[in-house]
C-alpha cells in the first residue's frame, strides 16, 4: 500500500512539474521578450530610459525610422508641415481621424497639452518642450498655457520658437514628445503607473503591469496604422542574464537582446549555434573617457593627447567586445546626418606618448588622476574596458586610477563636476548633431555638469548658437568643424566606439529590424512573426 | 511564562524601533542624492530643490522620522521614489514570493539536515556517514549561486524537469529551495550529528534502553529532544541567512522577491523602499528568534520554570 502511495505521489508530482515546464507554449502572435530591470514608469516626463511603452502605445507628430539605409524623420500624427522663412514658426496638420485607445478623438489640445506636461513636471524630458515660446512661464508656474503653440482648429496648429531650431522635427520623433490624451490626464492621479490610465493612440495597449515580474502589450483594435503580426507582447523581467540565455536557448523567449550577455557567451553560443538568427545594426551613440579640465594633471592639453595616443581602442574593440563594435573618431557619432566619415583618430603610438609627456615635462608616473567606474553599470564589457585603459595608461607612465562607485554616488560626483575621468554612453535620442553636441558642449552649465569642464567659452557659444542655422550645409560645416576643434585640437574627450544593437530571434519570428537610435527599446511593430 | 512572552515581545518592539531609525539616519547620511536618481541624470538644481520640498526631506530629520513612524504604525511606508507605487503595495507583493520560498528552503534544508544527521550519528563512520557527511561538507562549502546555476542548467534546462525561472507555480520554487536550503541543510546535518553522538553517550540514555526502550524511541523520544536545542538556535540564526540567500537565488531564478527589491531599492536610493524592506527583514529575523525561543521552553521544561 505504501508503495503504491509511494509511486502515485511520485508520478503526481512529476506530472505537475512537466506540466509547469509546458505550460509555457506560446500562443499564435505572441512575441516574448526579457530585460534584465523592470521599468520603473510608463510616464515620459520621468523617464530617460524605460521607452518600450512610450514607444508602443503612443505616437508623436514624428518618427525617425530607417529608410534605405538611413534614418528619416518621417510623418506619423503629423501629414503636412510648413515652416516660416525666418526658421521660427512651424505649422502642423494632424492625421484625420485618430483616436485614443478609449475612443477619444486625438486633436491639436492633446498635442498642447502633452507639451505643456512636459514643461509642468520639470524632468529629465523637458528640454525640447523649452524651445518653444513661452516654456519659462509655463515652467516657473507663471503661465499655464504655452504662448507659442496656436491652434486653428482640432487638426491644425501651429507652434513658435524662441530661436530657429533646424533639428526641431527631428526632435519631435524623441519618445519624449509622446502624446497623451488630455481629457484622461486630467483624470488621473498617478499617471505612469496604472495601465488602465495609459491611454495613447499608438499600435498597443498595456494591459498588465506586475512590479519586477512582468508586463503585457496588446495589440491596440482602434490604432489607425496597419495591423502588426504581433497581437500580443510579453516582456518578462529576468535579471540574470545566464538565465535569460537558457530561455531563449529552451524556446522560451523569442527576442533575446545580445548586450546584456557576456561576450564569451555571445561568441560561443549565439554566434555558433544561432549565427544566422542574429540581427545586428548600428546602435547610434558612442562611448567615450571623460576629460576633466578642471583636475591638476587633465587640464593640460599635452596629457590629454598623450592619453589619445596611449589607448589602443582597437584591441579594446577586437579583444573585448569581439569586433562587435566601430571606432569612432569624433564627437557625432555614425548614423546620425553631420558624421564626418573622414575623421581621422588618433593612431595608437606609446612611445609617442611618452615622448610628450617627456616634453611636456612630466616624470615617469608623476600624472595622476582617477578613473571613476559606475558600479551599477551592467554592462560587464564596459568593466573590462576600464581596468584595459588603466593598465594601457599605466605602461605609458600615467597612473589612472581605477575606483568604483554606487551609482547613486557616481552621479552625484560627476553631476558636482568633480569626477577626473569616466567611461561615458551616450545614445542619440533623435537624429540631429544638437542631440549629443549641445548635451556635453552646448553651454558652461553642461560641460560642467558632465564633469568635462570644457574651457573654451566662444566654442561653447558656436556649440549654441548652432541649432539656429537653417541652411543643412552651412550646418553640417560648422558641427564638423567644432568637433575637429574639440577633439582634433583640443582632446576634450577620447571618442572609443559605437556599439551594436545584437539581438538573437527564435524559430517564430520571421524578421526584426532594431530602431535607429541609441537605446535598446524598440517598436514591436518591427518584429515580424512567422505564420504558424 | 505570559510575563516572559510579553518581555520579549517589548524587547522585539525596541530592536524594531531601533532598526527602524538605524536604518533612517544610515540613509540621510550615505552619499547619493535620491532626487537625482530617481529624476535622471539631466534634472536642473531647481528642480531637485522642489521635488526635495514636496518629498518632506527638507524637514528635520527627527519630523521625517515620527512622520514615518506614524504612517508604518498605520501601515503605509509611502510611496517607492522609483517605482511611483505604495511600498506596502510592492512589499506585500514580493513577501509572498520571499516567504513562500524561505519557508520550502526552511523545510528542504531541516528534513534533509536532521534525517542525514540521525543517520549518520547512528550509523557512524559507515558509508552512509561518509556519504551524508560529504555531501554535507558540499552543501556548507558551496556558495548559494553556484548551487543554483549547477541546479538550473541540468535540472531545468539539460532534464527539463522545472522551470528555468518565474513564481507562478509551485514547480517554480523547487529548485530554489533547493538551492537556497542546501548550505543549511549541511550545517544542521553536521550539528546533528555531533550533538546527537555526544548524547548518545549519556548515562540517561543507558537509562532510557535499560527500561527496554527500542532504539528508535531512545532516538527520537530522549535522544532528539535535547539534540535539538542548538538545532534550533541555528535555525534561528539561519532565517536572517535565507533572507540574505535569498537575494542570489531570486535573482538567478527570477523571482519577485524581497531581496531583489531590496538591491534595487539601493541602487535607486529610493528610501521609502528601502525602509520598508529592512524593517520588514528586521521583522522577520525577530519573529523567527521569539519563535525559536518560544521553542525552547517546549523542548526544554528547565527553561519553562525559569520562565
Amino acid at each position: 500500500m505504501n508503495r503504491k502511495l509511494t509511486l502515485a505521489t511520485g508520478c503526481a508530482l512529476a506530472a505537475g512539474m512537466m506540466m509547469a515546464c509546458t505550460a509555457g507554449a506560446a500562443e499564435e502572435g505572441l512575441l516574448r521578450t526579457a530585460v534584465l530591470y523592470d521599468m520603473t514608469t510608463m510616464d515620459v516626463t520621468k523617464t530617460t530610459d524605460n521607452y518600450m511603452v512610450p514607444m508602443n502605445v503612443f505616437d508623436r507628430l514624428f518618427e525617425t525610422r530607417m529608410e534605405d539605409g538611413t534614418a528619416q524623420v518621417v510623418g506619423s500624427l503629423c501629414t503636412d508641415y510648413a515652416v516660416s522663412d525666418d526658421g521660427l514658426i512651424y505649422n502642423f496638420t494632424l492625421r484625420d481621424g485618430v483616436v485614443f485607445s478609449n475612443g477619444s478623438p486625438l486633436t491639436a489640445t492633446d498635442v498642447q497639452y502633452s507639451f505643456e506636461r512636459l514643461l509642468k513636471a520639470g524632468g529629465d524630458n523637458m528640454d525640447i518642450a523649452e524651445e518653444i515660446a513661452g516654456a519659462a512661464e509655463v515652467e516657473s508656474g507663471k503661465s499655464d498655457t504655452l504662448s507659442g503653440f496656436a491652434m486653428m482648429d482640432d487638426l491644425h496648429f501651429s507652434i513658435t520658437l524662441q530661436k530657429p531650431n533646424a533639428g526641431f522635427l527631428a526632435e519631435l520623433s524623441a519618445p519624449a514628445m509622446s502624446i497623451v490624451d488630455a481629457e484622461t490626464m486630467e483624470k488621473v492621479k498617478n499617471f505612469g503607473t496604472e495601465c488602465a490610465d495609459t491611454i495613447g493612440s499608438g499600435p498597443y495597449l498595456v494591459t498588465e503591469w506586475v512590479a519586477n515580474d512582468h508586463y503585457t502589450l496588446e495589440y491596440n483594435p482602434k490604432y489607425w496604422g496597419e495591423e502588426p503580426t504581433v497581437k500580443k507582447v510579453i516582456v518578462q523581467v529576468i535579471p540574470d542574464a545566464g538565465t535569460q540565455n537558457l530561455m531563449f536557448q529552451n524556446g522560451e523567449l523569442d527576442l533575446v537582446d545580445l548586450k546584456d550577455q557576456d561576450s564569451t557567451i555571445v561568441e560561443s553560443v549565439y554566434k555558433t549555434m544561432y549565427a544566422d538568427q542574429i540581427v545586428s545594426t548600428p546602435k547610434v551613440g558612442l562611448d567615450f573617457l571623460s576629460f576633466n579640465e578642471n583636475q591638476e594633471y587633465l587640464k593640460d592639453v599635452r596629457v590629454r593627447e598623450a592619453i589619445h595616443m596611449a589607448v589602443d581602442v582597437d584591441t579594446l574593440i577586437s579583444s573585448i567586445y569581439n569586433g562587435d563594435a566601430v571606432r569612432e573618431a569624433g564627437i557625432i557619432p555614425a548614423g546620425v546626418w553631420a558624421h564626418n566619415s573622414e575623421l581621422e583618430p588618433v593612431s595608437y603610438d606609446p612611445d609617442g606618448a611618452k615622448a610628450l609627456l617627456k616634453e611636456a615635462g612630466y616624470q615617469d608616473g608623476e600624472v595622476s588622476f582617477e578613473l571613476s567606474m559606475d558600479n551599477g553599470t551592467t554592462d560587464s564589457n564596459k568593466k573590462l574596458v576600464y581596468q584595459a585603459i588603466s593598465e594601457q595608461l599605466k605602461a605609458v607612465g600615467i597612473n589612472a586610477t581605477l575606483k568604483g562607485y554606487d551609482h547613486a554616488v557616481w552621479l552625484d560626483r560627476r553631476n558636482s563636476g568633480s569626477m577626473d575621468s569616466f567611461i561615458a554612453s551616450w545614445g542619440m535620442d533623435y537624429n540631429d548633431p544638437a542631440n549629443i553636441m549641445y548635451t556635453f558642449f552646448g553651454s558652461e552649465k553642461n560641460t560642467a555638469q558632465r564633469s568635462l569642464n570644457y574651457q573654451d567659452k566662444d566654442i561653447i557659444d558656436r556649440v549654441a548658437a548652432a541649432p539656429a542655422i537653417t541652411d543643412d550645409d552651412t550646418r553640417e560645416k560648422e558641427y564638423q568643424d567644432l568637433e575637429k576643434k574639440i577633439i582634433g585640437e583640443d582632446f576634450a574627450w577620447l571618442p572609443l566606439y559605437e556599439n551594436l544593437h545584437l539581438y538573437c530571434i527564435g524559430d517564430r519570428v520571421e524578421h526584426f529590424t532594431p530602431q535607429w537610435a541609441g537605446f535598446s527599446d524598440f517598436y514591436v511593430t518591427d518584429v515580424v512573426l512567422k505564420q504558424e | 511564562m505570559v510575563r516572559g512572552v510579553l518581555e520579549r515581545l517589548l524587547q522585539s518592539i525596541l530592536v524594531l524601533l531601533g532598526a527602524a531609525l538605524m536604518i533612517f539616519v544610515m540613509l540621510r547620511i550615505i552619499p547619493g542624492n535620491p532626487i537625482a536618481v530617481m529624476m535622471g541624470e539631466h534634472v536642473d538644481t531647481a528642480v531637485i530643490r522642489r521635488m526635495t520640498a514636496e518629498l518632506g526631506l527638507d524637514q528635520p530629520i527627527l519630523i521625517q522620522f515620527f512622520r514615518y513612524l506614524r504612517g508604518a504604525v498605520c501601515g503605509d511606508f509611502g510611496t517607492s521614489y522609483s517605482l511611483g507605487r505604495p511600498v506596502s503595495q510592492l512589499l506585500a507583493a514580493a513577501f509572498l514570493n520571499t516567504l513562500k520560498l524561505a519557508l520550502m528552503a526552511s523545510v528542504f534544508a531541516w528534513f534533509l539536515g536532521i534525517t542525514s544527521g540521525i543517520i549518520a550519528a547512528v550509523r557512524k563512520n559507515s558509508i552512509l556517514d561518509r556519504l551524508f557527511m560529504g555531501g554535507s561538507l558540499l552543501g556548507v562549502s558551496m556558495p548559494v549561486f553556484m548551487t543554483a546555476m549547477i541546479l538550473q542548467y541540468f535540472l531545468a534546462f539539460r532534464l527539463k524537469l522545472f522551470p528555468i525561472s518565474g513564481s507562478d507555480s509551485f514547480a517554480a520554487f523547487i529548485l530554489p529551495a533547493i538551492a537556497l536550503g542546501w548550505n543549511s541543510a549541511g550545517s544542521v546535518a553536521r550539528l546533528v550529528r555531533s550533538t546527537l553522538l555526544e548524547i548518545l553517550e549519556e548515562d540517561y540514555i543507558d537509562t532510557a534502553r535499560a527500561k527496554g526502550r527500542g532504539q528508535m524511541g531512545v532516538l527520537l523520544v530522549h535522544a532528539m529532544r535535547n539534540a535539538m536545542l542548538p538545532v534550533v538556535t541555528m535555525m534561528a540564526i539561519q532565517v536572517s541567512g535565507l533572507l540574505s540567500g535569498a537575494v542570489i537565488t531570486e535573482t538567478i531564478f527570477s523571482i519577485n522577491g524581497i531581496g531583489r527589491l531590496a538591491v534595487q531599492a539601493i541602487g535607486s536610493r529610493d528610501i521609502p523602499l528601502l525602509q520598508g524592506t529592512v524593517l520588514l527583514s528586521a521583522t522577520v529575523v525577530i519573529i523567527g528568534n521569539f519563535l525559536a525561543d518560544s521553542l525552547y521552553s517546549v523542548l526544554d521544561p528547565r527553561i519553562r520554570k525559569e520562565a
